[in-house]
């Protein structure tokens, strides 16, 4: 069953001039329960595109259902709640804040919807010990390494169950140990969670995890593959680094 | 409902934790921000916790002496012939007894050791002891009290002996009266401890009545009513019966003295204002440059599902924190001040005001308002960059800042800042009242202004320093402009520091000038006699013609002239004080600056019918033009007077007072009392030798102080230098809030630059150079800030002169250059002061840690 889908997605930046355009004319379905990675290499849209399905970014023309909800048509407001119920967010850099705690930072998206304190602080728990992180709560973000510190953002964005985890080159910054760690975290979220998950990377061996890869060239989808079980990196980065060069 | 509030708090009180988490992160710069709250509430809630306190030690003058039900007075405040009012009050029903009271309070000469010992103040009363004895009994405890008949007998109150321990009964001690030095016996003690700021000193009507020399009138009923007598009816019926040139039951107090304070307290409440709005820059400077920081945080709070009200409501839930923190200290601080100045005010309670010792009120309005005032300022600056952190998108946030919107900005403040500014120069230029609205309005139009001015100031004075920094210069400018907006309120907030200094030096001149003026026409004698106190003369007694008589009859004496005094209020109970003069003999030892015609025909006016020459204050306070008639209440009841002309003196020309004829003073308010007396020497007379005759005769008034003329001009110009100087302490006060500014933002933007600062060290910088461009940045916001205040500071000065003219203080404007001097370089002494701490800590980053910084 599709849970989000998009229809001649486009963002173009730059004026009426000189336009230019990051995603052009996508039509995407992702399904329910599936790990969607989107590769491509720089430039090529693929954070832009990561953006316009989580509400974060406007497209330019088309459009972005999440199941009915067409996320143009929603308010600023109406996009946040969007955000901290339905979508869950993992970045590469400046994932969390410093000043809050492991369960704080967790908490935080149940904290602005209005969840009481003690019940969000409860719930954060729950999801850091889903991440291994039971003994780290109280911690600040400084006081973790950068791979507990992402898995902190993946608690925070588990904790809502939310509809799509969007997560924007979440192993970018780490040593390629931390690396394993939160791509296969991410891959229990779809298989024992239940969770879906679109991912962008230009990382093979991390694409490697996912159900089905889409390729994305100068904003286009140029491939889409669904794998069989375990994806193979090497065939990938075969294929990655032909559209490089073709 | 419960779960929509609570998840409301809930999302509140995470908030405030986060902000509690920033502010404590940042202990330095949250402290910094906060001073200015903190300097600015303690002003603000000591003047509101002081002045209460001592408005009501003021006002604590005895209505009633006996303790009678009632007591009737002039509403001129002087005295009157009591026959009529007697009557009058007498056959009104349920009144029991009346009696005629004649007192005074005034000051004592301090003449060393005086048979009074330590009474500085004494109040004078003259009763007539029979018909007191049916309104009041006094009880004695030593002696008797006074009896019919009695003359140069006095009651004291028991508590004397504190004061003067050697007084008893069957003693005696002199005292100054209008007639000279005179003897009293004392024949009895009160009971009561009496007040011994001023003690009571009971003598016979007819004594206190040569004292004053007003033989033959009283200046206070009193009344005792019937038993059970309903007190209201009755003051109505007394009321109706002694007509409106009568007052129940106000008893005189110091409203010249308050009045004086209370203008002094002003500028202290402006100064806090003004400081509570340095306050307001520094917050706003400060969150504007936490919304930059913190774009990712907040970006990623936005992220997660943060919606834009809740972004805004985190930053001012923020400064909020802060506006308590500064508030709650400014509080604690104004009360101790508030302590501080009243135990101050207490050491020299008894010299100037002779008031016993006044305790500090609590005043819960002072405090809420003062707290509310804080906290607002705090919401109202914490407020716009809450509103633009909100207004960031979260993809925004994430990403750096483009330059075009500091363009976008820059034009705007330009063209609204010069809109402002040319409409401020139009007010200016009307010379009204409205002057001091533009002088007002043009300081908000340079902050307007200010950030459309950094990038090409900085461009025309960084040549200035490639002086002393030949290579620093161009990265501290280039450092300066990448943020406008947080130089310009840096800048601004210099600005009005110095605007402050540049405005006051430049009053300074025009006022000192108009005092100079004013000195000439009242000096202009050879020799001048003073009383107790000039300029409030209520506490005051003066000589009966006998003085100014004996004077006049010493060979060396040419003219004498004498100035008199009384109370009066217009029909509408506005308060002046009447000073009478002879037209003939004043203007031979002194004049009057007049604003039309000459001296000479304003004396001419003041000798025939009822003219009178007003200070220019008091056209403006009673609000009459010359050629107007107006109602005066008078000893005699009210009395059309005609404004002859606008005249000013030093001793009258800051309050509402007006001058009218002896002849006129004598007439209608019955006073012959010589206050001040000028003498003219005759052509060959040696002065010294005049002024020692003179003060031969004033062993017999010693509450009189002969002066040679000139010298005391110049003692006296150097209290009002004195006094000046003070002027200036009040603007360097205005400086401290600048220099928090400026340290506050190089703070900022080192801590900003850290990782810059951290690539310049490891690409080979030297710590000097770290150090110099620090430096060579405040030196450009110094010079930015003073540059803009001199130009401020003049637009201000000509505007608040301007429209001190309207009120009658028509001063020349002078150009303060020397204002302006100093305004330069304290600015750019305050920057280089600012720099310090920043410009070492800069040098002093360990290179690693700065490059990891974040």
């Amino acid at each position: 069953m599709s849970i989000v889908h998009t229809e001649s997605l486009t963002k173009v930046y730059g004026d009426v001039s000189q336009p230019i355009p990051a995603v052009r004319d996508v039509n995407l379905t992702v399904e329910e329960g599936e790990f969607l990675a989107i590769m491509g290499p720089s430039g090529s849209g693929k954070s832009t595109l990561l953006y316009m399905l989580g509400g974060l970014d406007k497209p330019t023309s088309g459009k972005v259902w999440l199941r009915d909800s067409e996320l143009s048509a929603l308010n600023d407001d109406a996009l946040s709640r969007m955000r901290r119920t339905e979508f869950g967010f993992v970045f590469q850099f400046f994932n969390l804040i410093p000043v809050l705690t492991a369960q704080e930072n967790v908490a935080i998206p149940l904290i602005l919807d209005g969840v009481p304190r003690a019940r969000a602080l409860k719930q954060a728990d729950d999801a850091l010990a889903r991440v291994g992180l039971a003994d780290r709560t109280m911690h600040r973000p400084t006081e973790l390494s950068g791979g507990q510190q992402q898995r902190v953002a993946l608690a925070r964005a588990l904790v809502t169950t939310p509809a799509v985890i969007l997560a924007d080159e979440p192993t970018g910054n780490l040593d390629s140990r931390s690396s394993d760690d939160v791509v296969q975290m991410l891959r229990r979220a779809v298989d024992e969670w239940k969770q879906t998950l679109v991912l962008v990377t230009h990382d093979s061996r991390v694409a490697a995890f996912a159900d089905r890869i889409i390729f994305l060239k100068d904003g286009k989808i140029v491939d889409d593959n669904r794998l069989k079980g375990r994806g193979n990196a090497d065939q990938i980065r075969e294929q990655l680094s032909k559209m490089v060069l073709s | 409902m419960t779960a929509q509030s609570s998840n409301f708090g809930s999302t509140v009180w995470q908030m405030t934790l986060m902000g509690l988490r920033y502010l404590n992160g940042r202990r330095l710069r949250t402290a910094l921000t906060t001073v200015a709250i903190v300097f600015g509430v303690a002003m603000i809630f000591a003047i509101n916790l002081a002045l209460p306190s001592m408005q009501e030690a003021f006002q604590q003058t005895i209505t009633s002496f006996t303790g009678a039900d009632l007591s009737v007075t002039s509403v001129s405040g002087e005295s009157f012939p009591p026959a009529a009012v007697l009557e009058q009050i007498s056959s009104v029903d349920q009144v029991k007894a009346v009696t005629g009271i004649l007192h005074r309070q005034f000051s004592l000469p301090t003449l060393g050791e005086s048979s009074l010992g330590d009474t500085t103040q004494i109040d004078l009363v003259g009763v007539d002891p029979a018909s007191m004895e049916n309104v009041h009994q006094f009880v004695i405890s030593d002696g008797r009290f006074l009896e019919p008949g009695d003359s140069g007998k006095a009651v004291l109150p028991a508590g004397i002996a504190e004061l003067a321990p050697q007084l008893g009964v069957g003693t005696t001690f002199p005292l100054i009266t209008a007639g000279g030095l005179k003897f009293y016996t004392v024949v009895g003690l009160l009971a009561e401890q009496g007040d011994l700021a001023a003690p009571e000193i009971y003598v016979s009507l007819a004594d206190a009545q040569a004292a004053f020399n007003q033989p033959g009138l009283i200046n206070t009923v009193e009344v005792l009513l019937e038993p059970g007598a309903n007190r209201e009816a009755a003051a109505a019926d007394i009321q109706q019966a002694v007509g409106a040139g009568f007052t129940l039951d106000q008893g005189s107090n110091d409203s010249n003295t308050l009045a004086a304070m209370q203008v002094g307290f002003a500028m202290f409440d402006v100064l806090g204002m003004l400081a509570l709005f340095l306050g307001a820059f520094l917050i706003f400077n400060t969150f504007r440059t936490v919304v930059v920081e913190r774009r990712h945080d907040l970006g990623m709070l936005r992220a997660v599902g943060a919606t834009r009200r809740q972004i805004t409501l985190l930053i001012v839930i923020e400064s909020l924190i802060q506006g308590l923190i500064g508030t709650a200290i400014g509080l604690l601080i104004g009360y101790l001040m508030a302590q501080g100045m009243i135990s101050v005010i207490n050491v020299y309670a008894t010299d100037f005001f002779h008031r016993g010792s006044l305790s500090l009120q609590f005043s819960l309005s002072g405090l809420l308002g003062a707290a509310a005032i804080g906290l607002a300022t705090a919401l109202i600056a914490g407020y716009w960059p809450a509103r633009a952190a909100g207004k960031t998108a979260p993809l925004e946030a994430l990403r750096p800042a483009t330059p075009a919107n500091i363009q976008r900005a820059a034009r705007w403040s330009l063209i609204v800042g010069i809109g402002i500014m040319l409409l401020a120069v139009l007010l200016l230029l009307t010379g009204n009242q409205g002057a001091a609205g533009g002088a007002v309005l043009f300081l908000m139009g340079m902050v307007v202004t200010a950030p459309a001015l950094v990038i090409p100031v900085a461009r025309l004075i960084s040549p200035l320093l490639s002086f002393g920094f030949a290579r620093e210069g161009d990265i501290a400018r280039s450092n300066l402009v990448r943020q406008p907006g947080r130089a310009a309120i840096t800048a601004s907030t210099l600005m009005i520091g110095l605007a402050t200094l540049v405005m006051i030096a430049a009053m300074v001149l025009s006022f000192a000038s108009l005092i100079n003026s004013l000195a000439d026409v009242n000096f202009s004698s050879d020799l001048i006699l003073l009383p107790q106190s000039i300029a409030v003369y209520d506490n005051v007694i003066g000589a009966d013609e006998n003085l100014a008589n004996r004077v006049r009859a010493l060979p060396e004496v040419q003219d004498v002239g004498t100035m008199r005094y009384a109370s009066a209020a217009t029909a509408d109970g506005q308060a002046l004080q009447v000073m009478g003069i002879d037209p003939n003999e004043y203007s031979k030892v002194a004049s009057f600056t007049v604003n039309e015609g000459s001296p000479d025909a304003a004396f001419a006016a003041l000798g025939s019918g009822r003219n009178a020459l007003f200070t220019a204050i008091a056209l403006s306070t009673v609000g009459l033009k010359v050629g107007d008639d107006f109602m005066l209440q008078t000893a005699e009841g009210p009395q059309t007077y005609h404004v002859a002309g606008i005249a000013n003196d030093l001793f009258t020309f800051k309050i509402a007072a007006i001058f009218i004829s002896q002849t006129n003073l004598a007439a209608d308010f019955h006073k012959t009392e010589d206050i001040m007396l000028m003498i003219n020497l005759a052509p060959d007379a040696d002065k010294q030798a005049a002024l020692v005759d003179i003060q031969t005769i004033l062993t017999d008034y010693p509450q009189f102080t002969a002066h040679l003329t000139g010298e005391y001009r110049d003692e006296l110009a150097n209290v009002t230098s004195g006094a000046l100087i003070l002027m200036y302490g009040l603007a360097f006060l205005i400086l401290i809030p600048a220099a928090l500014g400026l340290l506050n933002t190089l703070t900022i933007n080192v801590l900003e630059r850290t990782r810059e600062i951290g690539v310049v060290r490891a690409v080979g910088g030297s710590r000097t150079q770290v150090r110099r461009v620090v430096t060579a940045e405040a030196l450009l916001l110094g010079i930015f800030g003073a540059a803009m205040g001199v130009l401020a500071g003049v637009a201000m000065s000509y505007g608040f002169i301007a429209a001190f003219g309207t009120v009658g203080w028509e001063m020349p404007y002078f150009f303060p250059v020397a204002g302006i001097i100093a305004a330069v370089i304290v600015g750019v002494l305050l920057a280089l002061f600012a720099a310090v701490l920043p410009a070492r800590n800069a040098a002093r980053l360990d290179i690693i840690r700065a490059l990891q910084y974040e």
